[in-house]
């Protein structure tokens, strides 16, 4: 279960004098979904887009399931199955002349297309709309027939751009149910920039930020990155001054945010006691006080708002 | 092979499903018709002319029939083809399906040669239907079957060519009525070349006369197949699908 079926090592891509992809180094195994984390514009897309063959790397090697795509890029096509930010769905189509059709572009053998047709209609429950126009199917179907004809030819890895973007609640769900039931058979790379996906979703984090990967590891590990620092979210109605605040035995720093505070503690200290104990005895008048965000979107802010810190109270997060 | 073939025949289960195909054909066949039409009964006036002259013998049936039909299609195609192989590659790229293909472990002249395949589908659907006018003097007259057939063929390999002028353009750009405009631009140079070849004797405007489609074409409607046409035919459709499968290699690389 160790065997790497995509080893990015080195890989840049350059637009003109942009480099949208700075020299990346990234490795998922067999079996592994890994969450591939970024803001807009950081080179998510791209570095799919490369992994895919769509796009050749200026520098750098890419090889899926041992194969390279720059020597041989037929041969590497043939192990992965892309979905792009955007269902590549053909409208006067049905659902299964659409996977029939890919199938066979993508060498399922004639005998066995319609026992893996149906597999992947199954998987991403489109059986009941099998013989539907594409065009006549909802949003949440057609991202389902975009999954389905990533997995359809059963390729060794699966690259989601994107997957749930634009879907309502209920299909949210049940895409992220059926992308964690991938893992296992396919590896799985899933750009987001949803964080609780990442949580739902994946064994493994990368962060990519400007191009670059500036995080890659499990997210247990990732977590204990953050090594206990706990982050509150308060209100209070008399709102204390951040002078006040930050002579609280234990607080870090702090951020204005919804006409409230961010709170985060120093490594290993809990400042909620005191915090009650003052808003009791200065008469600050608690409204709120709630653990805010989760360790995961601090460690993403500070990873990538190293450069330039976002506006004061901007959600980094939809 | 196969990828070939599947993706030459969803191209024209996709051309048939939009009314653009079906529209096409229409607009072709009923002009087609009329023309024939046309040209047979001035043909029946001027045998009768003819005839009145005391003349002996006939006049040629198909040449004064046959031959301008087919050579006013050839016009008919210069027009119509561009709006069939506009849509071949920068349909896919506009509609977003572009990525299954190119993620599909396909080499680009496989893709290329699959639309193209599609294409000339299309094309013998198309020209099947302009034999369908001809055919109806076989009952009354005694048409050059083989001048007919020749007529047929250099149809089929004009309009082939357009096609590959208009994939080649398709290749170029994201937006199916450019490479529309690109084709015909192109295709309307190529065929108008021989305007200025047959001005003047020197050796530029025997060249331009030579890369003329139309001079090209006309052989064909007298009834000769050469190979020096075959080859100009055959080098010029070459071309177009080289340079859709170049333009496909690069956007990998460029972006």
């Amino acid at each position: 279960m160790t065997e790497t079926m995509i080893r990015i090592s080195g890989v840049s891509k350059r637009f003109g004098p942009i480099a949208a992809v700075d020299g990346i180094d990234l490795e998922v195994r067999r079996g592994e979904v890994v969450g591939f984390l970024g803001p807009n514009g950081a080179g998510k897309t791209t570095t799919m887009r490369m992994l895919s063959g769509l796009l050749a790397p200026s520098e750098g090697t890419i090889a899926v399931a041992g194969v390279d795509v720059l020597e041989n890029p037929v041969e590497a096509r043939a192990k992965i199955g892309f979905l792009p930010e955007n269902p590549p769905i053909y409208g006067e189509m049905t659902v299964r002349e659409y996977l029939d059709y890919l199938a066979t572009l993508r060498r399922v053998p004639r005998a066995k297309l319609t026992q893996s047709v149906n597999r992947a209609m199954e998987r991403c429950g489109l059986t009941g709309v099998a013989n539907r126009l594409l065009r006549n199917l909802s949003k949440g179907f057609k991202q389902r027939a975009g999954i389905a004809q990533a997995i359809v030819h059963a390729p060794d890895v699966v690259v989601l751009d994107e997957p749930t973007v634009g879907l309502d609640p209920i299909q949210i769900r049940e895409i992220r149910a059926l992308i964690r039931e991938l893992g296992g058979e396919h590896s799985v790379l899933l750009s987001t920039h949803i964080l609780p996906e990442v949580r739902m979703t994946c064994q493994r984090v990368a962060v990519i930020h400007q191009g670059r990967i500036v995080a890659d590891d499990t997210l247990d590990a990732l977590e204990k990155r953050a090594h206990g620092r706990s982050i509150h979210f308060a209100r209070w109605r008399n709102l204390p001054s951040p002078e006040a605040l930050r002579m609280v035995p234990g607080v870090a720093d702090i951020h204005p945010r919804d006409e409230g505070w961010l709170i985060g503690a120093l490594p290993e200290f809990d400042p909620v006691p005191e915090l009650l104990r003052l808003s009791v005895s200065e008469g600050w008048d608690l409204r709120e006080l709630t653990p805010a965000g989760g360790s995961l979107e601090e460690i993403f802010l500070q990873l990538t708002t190293r450069e330039e810190r976002p506006e004061e109270g901007e959600e980094t997060t939809p | 092979m196969r990828a070939i073939v599947t993706i030459a025949v969803r191209e024209v289960r996709g051309l048939f499903h939009s009314p653009l195909a079906w529209t096409l054909l229409a607009v072709l066949f009923a002009i087609c018709a009329y023309m024939f039409n046309a040209g047979v009964l001035s043909y029946q006036i001027q045998m009768v002319e003819y005839q009145a002259y005391g003349m002996r013998g006939g006049l040629p049936l198909t040449e004064r029939t046959i031959a301008p039909m087919l050579g006013n299609a050839a016009i008919l195609m210069l027009l119509l083809m561009p709006l069939i192989s506009m849509r071949l590659i920068a349909e896919e790229k506009r509609q977003g399906t572009w990525p299954a293909l190119a993620s599909s472990p396909l080499s680009p002249m496989t893709i290329v040669l699959g639309k193209y395949l599609g294409l000339l589908l299309f094309l013998a659907i198309a020209i099947g239907l302009l034999a369908i006018p001809p055919l109806t003097l076989y009952p009354f007259g005694n048409p050059d079957t083989g001048q007919f057939l020749a007529g047929l063929l250099g149809l089929f390999l004009t309009a082939a060519a357009f096609g590959a002028v208009g994939l080649a353009a398709s290749s170029a750009t994201e937006n199916p009525n450019v490479a529309a405009v690109i084709s015909f631009g192109v295709l309307l140079m190529l065929w108008i070349l021989s305007w200025m070849g047959n001005a003047s004797g020197g050796q530029v405007d025997k060249m331009l006369a030579y890369f003329s489609l139309m001079n090209h074409y006309q052989n064909f409607l007298m009834g000769v197949v050469s190979s020096a046409d075959l080859i100009y035919f055959v080098l010029l459709s070459a071309s177009g699908l080289l340079f859709a499968r170049q333009r496909l290699m690069a956007e990998r690389i460029q972006g």
